[in-house]
């Protein structure tokens, strides 16, 4: 369990330093993610402890999210300022892009199934 | 309230309480109830709320204090590299739908948001914030700054979009007859970020790990082209 948070944090570190030095668009943890992914491949297995920590981590996501969401607070005037527009925009692209999303992937995944 | 309370109340201590308190009673009522509104992020978020304004906590005093419990949320980002590899040889055949999906659903997103809050009168630097509505908050919030927007309502927009999509996509995936776990994951991801993510973590492995390639793949391609298109609708705009 621990050296897998090890592992977590030290491809977090590394990502930090890859983003200092090269990438300043992507966010750390995501680069940390694509270099555990790597790493994973290398090794072709998930060590156990890794197994144990990401399980845990995971479950814990939404509050670590409800965290920064509270942010809210910080930037609440621009948004009731401009609600509807806000609102609209948001909903409606929603409402059509979920079954866009959903039902492209379902049709192209099944379509290339029939080819081979 | 007596010096003692006081300090109680403002030590670190009472953030790390308030804060565990409030997502265990909201994962509480979330499986008690069922009722998909009730998103744990958004329940535990409006009782943070409501607890920082009745104890009158300084909110950024708050975010120092519960910083034992945020920092996790990097290492629990990598986490998500676990479903990805044990769903790898899934993406891997799937590639093509994959990358067209997040092509065509990414930039339908972006232009359908962007079209029906300018009719409705937003200002730019509102749109340009709303164009990055569809990432993950550590991208969108220096993209949205890139582009004109504004940081602290990214945050704040991402997060609606992750609670509001994650209400809404079961309903509008059932309606739609998607039932396809890597195509509910890829729904999940790119309209509900890492919010959706959390929710295809309870749908089981594939979705989830369809949820997170979807949510990074996307952040990433919308970092990389984003600024490049709006850069060059202002070209054109200055050409015409």
């Amino acid at each position: 369990m621990l050296k897998g948070l090890l592992l977590l944090v030290v491809m977090q570190a590394m990502g930090a330093l890859l983003q200092a030095l090269w990438l300043p668009m992507l966010p750390a943890p995501v680069i940390g993610l694509l270099l555990l992914l790597a790493l994973l491949v290398l090794l072709g297995r998930i060590p156990e402890s890794l197994e144990q920590a990401s399980a845990a981590l995971l479950g814990y996501l939404p509050l670590m999210l409800a965290i920064p969401a509270t942010g809210i607070v910080l930037g609440g005037d621009v948004l009731l300022a401009q609600l509807p527009a806000i609102g609209a925009g948001l909903v409606v692209s929603l409402l059509l892009c979920i079954p866009l999303c959903g039902v492209l992937m379902q049709r192209l995944m099944t379509g290339s199934r029939e080819d081979d | 309230m007596t010096d003692a309370l006081l300090q109680v109340v403002h030590a670190p201590l009472t953030a790390i309480a308030l804060t565990l308190a409030a997502f265990v009673f909201a994962l509480w009522l979330y499986r008690r109830t069922g009722w998909l509104v009730l998103q744990p992020v958004l329940i535990t978020m409006l009782l943070l709320i409501a607890g920082i304004r009745l104890l009158q906590l300084d909110y950024a005093a708050y975010r120092e204090a519960v910083v034992p419990i945020s920092w996790l949320l990097g290492p629990t980002t990598v986490a998500l590299a676990v479903p990805l590899y044990r769903n790898l040889r899934r993406i891997r055949a799937n590639l093509w739908p994959v990358l067209v999906t997040l092509l065509v659903g990414g930039s339908a997103s972006v232009v359908l948001t962007l079209l029906a809050a300018w009719l409705l009168g937003a200002d730019l630097s509102v749109l340009m914030t709303l164009a990055t509505k569809s990432v993950t908050m550590p991208i969108a919030m220096p993209l949205a700054e890139q582009l004109g927007g504004l940081a602290a309502l990214a945050a704040v927009l991402v997060m609606l979009t992750g609670v509001l999509g994650t209400v809404m996509l079961p309903p509008l995936l059932k309606l739609a007859g998607v039932n396809h776990p890597a195509a509910r994951g890829m729904a999940y991801g790119m309209n509900a970020h890492a919010v959706g993510t959390a929710r295809a973590l309870e749908e089981g492995d594939e979705c989830a790990a369809f949820a997170a390639l979807a949510m990074g793949a996307l952040g990433v391609l919308t970092a990389l082209l984003l600024p490049a298109a709006v850069i060059g609708w202002r070209w054109l705009g200055a050409l015409g």
